[in-house]
């Protein structure tokens, strides 16, 4: 054990930190060395001296107003640990469930389109470059650039428009 | 109409009930008994007063949020301490991050030669009142490192274990001893200074 070690077995003696066999072999040993025995009284008196030695403080604001402030904050963390544990309002729930599911819905069809299309489909050809799907509800159509390596897939449902309307759209 | 509860005269552990039942007055009362001393402990740690205002006040916020696992072990204030100074180590590491350059880590003890000064000897002074040498021992406090002033109000004010320390302040417990060490050496040096400064001592 080097000398910096001993002295912090000195500390932790003085501190209550050190017990058993441990300690009573450091207090035999401060028996024997004065200088061991000097620093254990100086830290011992350190000790004494720190013990409440805290200095009391008065808060530099006034008490209403610290209460104030603190049930303020109270009253903010609550609101929102409300709004984070209420239903979902309606936008809320449009995005949580409606999005990923029209998502997953677009999905789907458009992998059961690709698995169908080619042989069951009615594929009319626009132009050099344009498809056209026919679907009773659904009208699908795809724009291929071959230069650009790009592909366009349009999807369109059928909108039955009423007289009435017809009439707005064409005034 | 119910008779309202006589908070002012109520005992602890029936406000601590009142205020896990929701009760906000029996909790205005507990802030009004004990925000003196978890200011204190917070100002011991930071030494800014704006700092210490802010996090005794998270720590009374934490607190409410917090009463149901409150099970009287240690006492209310003491829980409560516990709190503020978590608070203040975290600010304490926040403000570290921050730091790029830290002074700190040239006052660290590393070596056994710095680690060999002498405890500085402060007797007992006559004529000195406990709240003057107080003054004195905070003013000397002040002058030291935030990981030395840490150790030591953990150690001495917290009454917090080596083990508990170094879970704490993250670090194990021989940095806890060597930094308590070298932290009680500074301290008695500058104590030592001031009370000589002070024609207190020869």
């Amino acid at each position: 054990m080097n000398e910096n070690e001993t002295e912090l077995k000195v500390q932790s003696l003085v501190d209550g930190e050190l017990t058993g066999r441990e300690a009573e072999e450091l207090r035999a040993r401060l028996e024997s060395d004065a200088g061991l025995r000097t620093l254990h009284a100086r830290l011992t008196v350190m000790r004494g001296l720190m013990t409440g030695a805290e200095l009391p403080r008065t808060l530099p604001e006034s008490g209403d107003f610290h209460w104030s402030q603190i049930s303020k904050a109270i009253e903010r963390e609550e609101r929102q640990a409300k709004h984070l544990a209420r239903p979902a309002s309606s936008a809320n729930w449009l995005l949580r469930w409606v999005v990923p599911l029209a998502g997953v819905a677009c999905l789907v069809l458009v992998l059961t389109m690709k698995q169908t299309a080619p042989p069951n489909l009615d594929i009319l050809l626009g132009s050099d470059h344009e498809l056209e799907l026919s679907v009773d509800d659904l009208d699908v159509m795809t724009f291929n650039t071959g230069d650009d390596a790009m592909s366009i897939v349009w999807l369109d449902y059928a909108i039955d428009l009423q007289q009435d309307s017809l009439q707005l759209w064409l005034d | 109409m119910p008779e309202e509860p006589a908070y002012s005269s109520a005992e602890e552990p029936q406000l601590v009930e009142w205020a896990k039942l929701g009760d906000m007055q029996a909790f205005e009362e507990l802030v009004a008994r004990y925000r003196d001393r978890i200011y204190v402990r917070a100002y011991s740690i930071m030494r800014n007063e704006t700092l210490a205002v802010d996090l005794s006040q998270n720590a009374w916020v934490k607190a409410w949020q917090r009463l149901e696992q409150f099970h009287g072990e240690a006492s209310f204030p003491t829980w409560l301490s516990r709190i503020v100074t978590n608070l203040c180590l975290d600010e304490l590491r926040r403000q570290k991050r921050a730091r790029t350059d830290s002074i700190e880590a040239m006052e660290e003890t590393t070596g056994p030669v710095e680690n060999r000064m002498e405890v500085e000897t402060i007797d007992p002074v006559e004529g000195l009142s406990r709240g003057e040498l107080r003054e004195r021992i905070d003013a000397a406090l002040a002058k030291l490192s935030d990981k030395h002033r840490t150790v030591i109000v953990l150690y001495e004010f917290e009454q917090l274990e080596y083990r508990e320390i170094a879970e704490k302040m993250g670090t194990s417990i021989g940095t806890v001893m060597s930094r308590l060490f070298y932290a009680r050496k500074r301290l008695a040096s500058l104590l030592k200074e001031t009370l000589k400064r002070d024609g207190l001592i020869e």
